[in-house]
Order: structure tokens, then C-alpha cells, then sequence
């Protein structure tokens, strides 16, 4: 370490640990180049004046609201998620790969989707197992043959990266039906200008601020048929989700209506909204709510959050919804497997971004290895998302391996396993000093008139000592993530 | 607008307009007391006036005997279970702000969120502590904080104009119930030091209102009973005046219903026929008809344009 700034110096990176792939240090303990004038500043900063401005982030996020509601205990806790002020940095070219590998991929889940409902092509010709698509939570019998609006079925996703020990970015999961974290982007991004103007002056740092912008574009790209301007509104399953904060503040930003069920009615194939002058038609519905709730007389009768007929009105073709309906099918853990063939059946190309290796319980030779190794291995089941439903074999005890054992037994179809992937370390504020935690990266991903990558994406953290779950339900904290310009001007 | 936004506007109105006058009645009360002692067995305490003004007597656990001047004030101020208290009106005024923050906008929104954490948090205990007097001016200043802001941010729409009609719906309702509940003790014939006392009474009713400067600039006479009541009932220009309240609600009403000449609303109608009736009322008919009988039936008023509101914008 090049202790050889201010007194700050020693004790913000005393002690640094190096372990799996280090964002910011590369080979020899130095800074990687593209980090080298944050590796300056902070140490400039020094521990003491980078706590205080962390506090005054704090502060902000606590008095703008911006949390989300744990619960467990009666009544749900409302908390703000971890924010660590020292950002993420991702090189131009790095970027590069990363948003044409997630074009190529959302390209290819979106055309999959449609196959599935229509021609099922790619189970006939035998590339994906039709039983995985028929046995999946997310797939809907009710969208065959449903048309849906210029064919697009994944409006809004968010793709899960991680890297390897060689640094190689890797997709860890898809979400491809209601993805949540965007707010964040967009706010760590307004704290971090008003707490630490001074680091963003050595960087050319790519904005996100126009997301909404272009959110509102593809919402109002898919409206109905002669439809000019069409009445978007955003539905949230109400105040106290996890994550209403962000339906409220994407609601805001668009400047749309933020509508809970209760406030939508169905009337002769069209849905409107209660206003003070009476019902108002709306025409597309961007749905923060799962299928399941979204239609109490399609799917669960004993959702109150939904919207009786909104069914209807889609079928009918008289609004557009994002996400489409059944697209859970495109990201279903015993799906993710079979993604990179599906880039090849329907894209002809090569995946630029590559999965993590996945092992299938179904396949014989898969799940003796499996059972075999268990100890080394990270199980998951298929249905289950947040960090729940999880066995990480290394931190594991032998009571649990033997639970998941004999889960998987039972049920093969119900997990998939993967190595555990030491994923990249970043140094993050942690007791008053820098230390290196886990991280991962979530970029969104929007898809109307063309395929739009947000420059930058929800970095979440580890916070807890070599943990490896970065959920926020799971104790994981959130940064920054600066997408830089290509040297020399701005791309 | 969505009638669900809109209920929860009029309610954040409402909620944090009655929190502010609490805190101006408690700090008023509570100087009163300090500055003279009251008659025992006569009538209640000025702090002690609020349980009945808010309507929470009963909820005030008597078990403990008496109830102190200390226990009443922090009844009023912190108790999460009395309905009436100034953190539970601010809770309740910022669940509906939350509800309805893409309306409002983040420095709004963010303002009751920060009295509301504030309130809920040690910072304000310890003031209370060190001043309960500084604690209410700190919670009036942060309501005139959001006023500003509400005036001076949000357009003239109908955002702003079913915040404005909770707001001075409430300021009407809570006048009328502060009236009601002191002109027994107020009105009572007096003599000798009893009269000096009255005077008192009279002057920390204006304060109250933040109508003590006003009061006097205005009426360039000495404090008593028919001319304190003129100017608190029947003023066009003072804006806590009953008179003044009832014509803003029904400026805000008719711009949410856009009635020019006709009505839009049955709340307009009975709104509009308060406003034409205070105009020309004189104060002297006022205590011909029966001060109390007066003001009641302004109450029966006040809670029928509440039902009306209700009926006509939030039940569609």
C-alpha cells in the first residue's frame, strides 16, 4: 500500500485485506488506473471527514423517507438500506461488454417469452425440456396465444452480475418481472453529488437522471392502437410494500398517478381511475403488483390488491402493461441454465456474457456431484428469490446439508447448485476505515422502440465480514456506480 | 385527481393545521399558568382546557389521581395512544403525505417526514425537558415551514386546494371548539380581582389565535368581551378569523369544482350560505341569539361540510 499522502492515509487503508478480485487494487497492492484519482481523494479526505459525510447521507435518506419496511416484528420497521459513500467505478470498456452482452440477452428472453406462449418452437425442436416451462411458478396457461402489445414482454428488467476471481462479469440471475433498486441508482446518485461534489471533478461520470424519462417512453410506446396520448399510472400494491418508497418516487418523477388497486375499476373491457371529477380511462399500466395479485378474478380470488377485470382490458386489447404477464417463466432459476442456447436458438450469436456454471439435480451425473460436494456449493431453489431458500455450502452446518439433501431428493426440479463464487471485493467505509466487502451489480435494463441499458445499476454490498448475500433483507447496503466516459470525451 | 390522493391531502391539511394550533394552545396555557395562579375549583386549568377542547378528557388516565400540569402536557404532546396528541396528528399527517408524495413533491413530503421523526425521536424529549415552550415553538415554526412551502412551491391546482381546505376547515373547527369551551368562564360576571383575571383569560384567548397584535392594532380598544368576539368570529381580514376560514374554504371548493355563479357541491351551498351570513351578522345579534347556541350550531356546521367534502370527492 502507498501510504504516502496525509496522516489520513495509513489509517483509512490500514489493515486492507486483499481477497478474491479486488475493484479497486490490482496486481502489486496499486490502484487500478481508472480508480487511481479516487484512491487520491479519498485518502486526502481522511476517516474522520468521510464519517461525517457519510452521517449527512444518512440524515438526507432518513428525512426524505427513503426506506423500505422490514418485516417479521407486528407492524414492519421501516429502514433506511445501508448506503456506503465510496462509489463503484466501472471503465468505458468494461462497460461496453456489459451492455451489449445484456441487449443480446434481453433480446433473446423477450423472443423466448413469445415463442413459449405461441409456437413453443424451442420445445418442439427439443433445445429447452418442455416439463421445466410447464412446471415453472412463473408461467401463465391464461397468456397463450395473448397478443401483447409491439411483442415486447420484458418493458423493465434488472440482470444480476457478478465477477469471478479473474474478474470476469458473469450474470448470477435475471429478473425479468417486477425489479426493484432502480430508486436507489438515481438517489445515491443525487446524495453522492450533494455529499462528495469534489470526487466527481477528476471523472466523467455517465448520468442516470434520464431513466424515468425513458421509462415513461417505452410505457407510452406500448399503449393501445390509436391511442395519442395515453394516461400512464403506476401501480403499487400500497404503503406498506418494501419497496413503495420506489413506486412513489418512479410514480413522481414520470409525474403519473400512483394507483393502488382500490383505485382502478373495470367497466365494459376498459379500466379507469376514481378521480375527484368522476372515472377517468387509463391507458397503461405500469405494475409494480405480481401476476398473481393482479386480477383477483383471473389469478388468487383473495388478493385485495388487484384489480377485478384488468384481464379483461388486456385481453381485450384496451391497455398496455409492463411487465407483461408470464414472464417469470424467462427467469426461473431451472430456466437460467438453458439461457445461453437460448441466445443461440434465437439470436444465432455467441452469449457476450456468460452464466455462472449451474448444475441440474435432474441430470444423474449432476446430482451425484451435487450430493458429493455439497460443502463446497451454493443450492438454490427455484422458486425462491431474496436471498431466501438459499444453502451456501461453506458457511453451512451439517444439519442444514442434510435438509437440502434431502429436499433435493425429493424434489430435483426444485433447485439448481453453482460453486460458490468468491464475488469481488470493494473497498467500503466499515468502522471508521476502508475495508474490502462483497459486491454485485444489478444495471436495468428498459425495452421499447429500442433496447436501453442505464449507465450504472444498483451496486449492492455485503456489509457483514466475508458474507456473500448482499439482500438487502439480508443485511446488504447499496453504493454508488459511476459508469465513466470513454477517455477524452463524452460517448 | 385521484380521489384517494385527494382524501389523504385534505387529511395532511387537516392533521397538521390542528397539530400547530395544539402547540400554540398548550405554549399559551402553559405561559398563563406560569405568570399567574388561577383559582382552583374554577373552571379547568388553561393547560387543562385543551383535554376538553381536543375532546380526550376521558382518555386521560385519571388513575394516577390528579392529572399535573406535567402529565397533561406530555398527554398531549407525546402519547401515541391519545389520538389527540401532537405526534400522533403528526403521524397520522404524515402517513397521508406519504400516501400521497408524488403529489406533493420531495421537499413537502420531506418536511413532515423530518417533524415526525423528530417528535418520535430523544431530541424533542429533551427539549420538552429543557422548555416545553421551546419544543411548541419549534413544532409551530416547523408547521409555518410547510405552509411556506406549500405556498410558495406547489401551483394552484387541486393539490393545493384540498391541502387548503383541510387546513382552513380545521382552523374553523378548532376555533370554534376553543370558543366553545372557554366563553362559560369567560363570559361569567365578574368583580375586584376576579375582573383583572377575566382580562387575562380574554388576552390568552387572542394569543392563542396569534390574534393578540392584530387584535390591538385593529380594534385600538381595550380588551373586552364583544370586540375580542367580533374580531375572532366576524373579521374579513384576519386569517384564523371564523369568518375569514369559512371564505377560503369556499375559494378552495369552487376552484376544485370550477362553480362560478351556481354551487358545484352541497359543502359549497352551506359553505357559501355561512359566508353571506357571518358578513352581515352583527355581534350583538350574536349574543342576543345565545353565545353557546351560536357557536354549536356553527359546530353542527363545520362537521356537515366535512361529510359533504367526504361524500362528494372520496366516496366515488
Amino acid at each position: 500500500m502507498q501510504a504516502t499522502h496525509s496522516d489520513g492515509s495509513a489509517a483509512l487503508f490500514s489493515g486492507y485485506n486483499l481477497a478474491a478480485y479486488d475493484e479497486m487494487f490490482g496486481p502489486g497492492r496499486s490502484p487500478r488506473p481508472h480508480y487511481a484519482p479516487l484512491y487520491d481523494r479519498l485518502n486526502d479526505l481522511g476517516p474522520g471527514e468521510i464519517e461525517h459525510r457519510h452521517k449527512v447521507a444518512d440524515l438526507t435518506m432518513r428525512n426524505q423517507g427513503i426506506t423500505f419496511t422490514v418485516y417479521g416484528r407486528d407492524q414492519g420497521v421501516e429502514r433506511i438500506i445501508p448506503f456506503d459513500p465510496i462509489p463503484r467505478l466501472v471503465s468505458a470498456q468494461e462497460w461496453d461488454g456489459i451492455e451489449r452482452g445484456l441487449k443480446q440477452r434481453v433480446r433473446a428472453l423477450n423472443l423466448f417469452i413469445r415463442d413459449i406462449y405461441h409456437n413453443r418452437s424451442i420445445l418442439k425442436d427439443r433445445v429447452v425440456p418442455a416439463e421445466l416451462i410447464f412446471g415453472a411458478s412463473g408461467y401463465r396457461r391464461d397468456c397463450m396465444g395473448l397478443r401483447v402489445p409491439k411483442d415486447i414482454y420484458i418493458h423493465v428488467s434488472g440482470i444480476d452480475l457478478i465477477r469471478d476471481a479473474g474478474g470476469e462479469y458473469l450474470v448470477l440471475e435475471d429478473n425479468c418481472r417486477t425489479p426493484s433498486g432502480v430508486s436507489y441508482v438515481l438517489k445515491n446518485r443525487q446524495v453522492m453529488k450533494q455529499v462528495f461534489p469534489f470526487l466527481f471533478e477528476q471523472y466523467n461520470v455517465r448520468p442516470v437522471d434520464d431513466y424515468t424519462d425513458k421509462l415513461l417512453s417505452v410505457l407510452r410506446y406500448i399503449a393501445p392502437d390509436g391511442c395519442d396520448d395515453p394516461t400512464v399510472v403506476v401501480l403499487t400494491p400500497g404503503m406498506y410494500n418494501s419497496a413503495y418508497y420506489e413506486h412513489s418516487f418512479i410514480a413522481r418523477q414520470m409525474g403519473v398517478d400512483l394507483v393502488e388497486g382500490r383505485d382502478l375499476v373495470y367497466d365494459r373491457g376498459q379500466i379507469f381511475r376514481r378521480t375527484t371529477r368522476g372515472l377517468e380511462r387509463v391507458d397503461v399500466v405500469y405494475r409494480r403488483l405480481d401476476d398473481d395479485f393482479l386480477d383477483p378474478l383471473a389469478f388468487r380470488p383473495d388478493s385485495i390488491l388487484g384489480v377485478s377485470g384488468l384481464m379483461g382490458a388486456y385481453r381485450a386489447g384496451n391497455i398496455g402493461l409492463a411487465n407483461s404477464l408470464g414472464t417469470g417463466v424467462a427467469d426461473d432459476k431451472g430456466i437460467y441454465p438453458f439461457v445461453p442456447d437460448i441466445i443461440k436458438y434465437y439470436l444465432g450469436e455467441e452469449p457476450i456474457l456468460n452464466n455462472v456454471e449451474t448444475f441440474r439435480p435432474l441430470i444423474p451425473s449432476h446430482r451425484r456431484h451435487i450430493l458429493e460436494n455439497l460443502e463446497s456449493l451454493v443450492v438454490k431453489a427455484v422458486d425462491a428469490s431474496g436471498g431466501y431458500g438459499m444453502l451456501i455450502g461453506p458457511a453451512s452446518t451439517k444439519a442444514q446439508r442434510e435438509e437440502f439433501r434431502r429436499k433435493i431428493e425429493d424434489n430435483p426440479r426444485g433447485y439448481i447448485a453453482q460453486p460458490t463464487i468468491q464475488l469481488s471485493r470493494h473497498p467500503t467505509f466499515v468502522d471508521g476505515r476502508l475495508d474490502g466487502r462483497h459486491v454485485d451489480l444489478r444495471p436495468f435494463v428498459l425495452y421499447g422502440e429500442d433496447v436501453f441499458v442505464l449507465p450504472g445499476g444498483l451496486t449492492r454490498v455485503a456489509l457483514p465480514e466475508g458474507s456473500l448475500v448482499v439482500n438487502s433483507s439480508q443485511g446488504g447496503g447499496t453504493k454508488d456506480t459511476w459508469v465513466l466516459h470513454h477517455a477524452g470525451g463524452r460517448a | 385527481m385521484l380521489s384517494r390522493v385527494a382524501e389523504s391531502l385534505y387529511w395532511m391539511g387537516r392533521y397538521t393545521e390542528r397539530a400547530e394550533n395544539v402547540a400554540r394552545l398548550l405554549d399559551i396555557g402553559l405561559f398563563i399558568e406560569l405568570d399567574a395562579e388561577l383559582g382552583a375549583g374554577e373552571g379547568f386549568s388553561p393547560v387543562e382546557i385543551a383535554l376538553t377542547i381536543l375532546a380526550c378528557r376521558d382518555a386521560f388516565p385519571m388513575d394516577l389521581g390528579a392529572p399535573s400540569r406535567d402529565a397533561v402536557l406530555r398527554f398531549l404532546t407525546f402519547d401515541r395512544s391519545n389520538a389527540q396528541s401532537i405526534l400522533s396528528m403528526i403521524a397520522r399527517a404524515r402517513e397521508n403525505a406519504r400516501g400521497a408524495q408524488e403529489a406533493i413533491g420531495v421537499d413537502v413530503w420531506s418536511e413532515v417526514n423530518r417533524l415526525y421523526l423528530f417528535l418520535g425521536g430523544t431530541r424533542a424529549q429533551k427539549r420538552f425537558v429543557r422548555s416545553p415552550s421551546g419544543l411548541f415553538t419549534s413544532i409551530k415554526n416547523s408547521c409555518l415551514l410547510l405552509d411556506g412551502m406549500i405556498q410558495n412551491t406547489l401551483p394552484r391546482d387541486e393539490v393545493y386546494h384540498f391541502l387548503e381546505l383541510g387546513r382552513h376547515l380545521e382552523r374553523l373547527d378548532v376555533l370554534c371548539r376553543i370558543l366553545r369551551a372557554k366563553c362559560p368562564i369567560l363570559t361569567q360576571a365578574v368583580d375586584g380581582a376576579e375582573a383583572a383575571m377575566q382580562l387575562v383569560r380574554w388576552t390568552s384567548l387572542l394569543r392563542s389565535c396569534s390574534a393578540h397584535g392584530p387584535f390591538l392594532r385593529s380594534e385600538r380598544e381595550r380588551i373586552e368581551p364583544e370586540g375580542v368576539l367580533r374580531f375572532l368570529v366576524l373579521d374579513s381580514e384576519f386569517p384564523r378569523s371564523i369568518r375569514y376560514s369559512a371564505a377560503r374554504c369556499q375559494a378552495s371548493l369552487q376552484e376544485i369544482t370550477g362553480g362560478d355563479e351556481d354551487y358545484g357541491c352541497e359543502a359549497e351551498r352551506i359553505l357559501g350560505r355561512l359566508e353571506s351570513d357571518l358578513r352581515y351578522l352583527d355581534v350583538a345579534e350574536i349574543f342576543d341569539r345565545g353565545l353557546l347556541r351560536f357557536l354549536d350550531s356553527l359546530q353542527v356546521t363545520c362537521h356537515r361540510v366535512g361529510d359533504e367534502i367526504q361524500r362528494s370527492f372520496f366516496l366515488i
